[in-house]
């Protein structure tokens, strides 16, 4: 490229007016080991943005672990929520075992233990809840004859409302 | 997309991801746990990468939101700002650097750092990565004028500290 073509295209650069190709123009020539003085620090600039293009990542081991990230993760993930969803299940059902083993267990404290298990005998304990059952059968008689004696008084007080309307 | 086309159409793309974050972060472990970060996006949300017309743009749009946020905690965690970490990294040279002209590499490279955020991924898209005007409009969610300007100030921000650095040796 001849110079003066060269400060056309600087111009054109430091403008904002070159196109990609003609900014690759010009880094290719700055890259050539022949640079006048006064362009020293351009060329610099043009060889700086080459250089800094061949920055790179280290390619084998970055790859490899961003595969294994990738891939072992979500296999990994898929296994860590089974594993949780089961731990929460047997934590529900241990929960559960607990509060069944703490009422009984109160239950067994505040029931007296003389009215566990009173009768060795299953004759005997027939016997004996027929017994309660009949007593509790005539408690229930009682109870419905002392009701109708009340009700007496109910059908009096229709008959006195009765009697009342009507005058 | 399964993960034969995932490594050999996306993948590929992971040097200039890194670069670009690099260019936010100036961290060269940061800038490689962001593009792990933002592959393991993609490969989550590869169901939608049908819909996406140019993925590579999309995951530099990635790159770009992912490292802000880095950016972000970093400064909150943090009580040295991060512009100062960027001259640590470009003013040491290697023994490899140390000719008269990896210096003046490494002296763009500190002008380049010291560019407001915007114009600085600008400049890095376009001179370094060599995308289009369009392509960077998508990447950095910015109009075509702004891309613009923010190329042409960072340019001549660039030109303006090299003729001061060699007229008097700033």
């Amino acid at each position: 490229m001849d110079s003066s073509k060269l400060q056309q295209l600087l111009q054109k650069y430091w403008s904002g007016e070159t196109t990609l190709e003609e900014e690759q123009l010009l880094k290719d020539h700055f890259q050539q080991a022949e640079v006048p003085d006064k362009l020293r620090e351009v060329a610099a600039m043009f060889r700086y943005y080459e250089q800094t293009k061949k920055n790179a990542l280290n390619d084998i081991a970055f790859d490899r672990t961003l595969i294994e990230k990738v891939t072992g993760k979500s296999k990994q993930g898929r296994m860590r929520s089974l594993v949780f969803n089961s731990m929460r299940i047997a934590a529900g059902v241990v929960v559960v075992m607990a509060a069944t083993w703490f009422i009984r267990k109160e239950i067994r404290q505040t029931t007296p233990q003389e009215v566990v298990d009173t009768y060795n005998d299953p004759k005997l304990a027939f016997e004996e809840t027929k017994k309660a059952l009949m007593m509790i059968s005539k408690s229930f008689g009682n109870a419905e004859e002392q009701a109708k004696k009340i009700n007496m008084f109910n059908e009096a007080q229709e008959e006195i409302q009765k009697t009342s309307t009507s005058d | 997309m399964n993960l034969e086309s995932f490594q050999t159409r996306v993948l590929p793309v992971k040097n200039k991801l890194y670069r670009f974050a690099l260019r936010f972060l100036g961290n060269e472990d940061e800038a490689q746990d962001i593009v792990q970060e933002v592959f393991i996006r993609v490969w989550n949300g590869r169901e939608q990468m049908t819909e996406v017309q140019n993925w590579e743009a999309w995951c530099m749009r990635i790159t770009k939101n992912l490292s802000l946020d880095r950016i972000r905690t970093m400064t909150r965690k943090q009580t040295q700002p991060i512009e100062e970490g960027f001259a640590i990294m470009h003013s040491a040279p290697s023994p490899y650097e140390s000719t008269e002209a990896k210096e003046s590499m490494s002296r763009i490279a500190q002008i380049i750092a010291g560019l407001p955020e915007k114009q600085r991924q600008v400049i890095h898209l376009r001179d370094v990565e060599g995308y289009s005007y369009n392509e960077i409009c998508e990447i950095m969610e910015l109009d075509m004028n702004q891309v613009k300007v923010n190329l042409f100030r960072a340019r001549n921000a660039v030109r303006e500290k090299m003729t001061k650095i060699n007229a008097y040796g700033l």
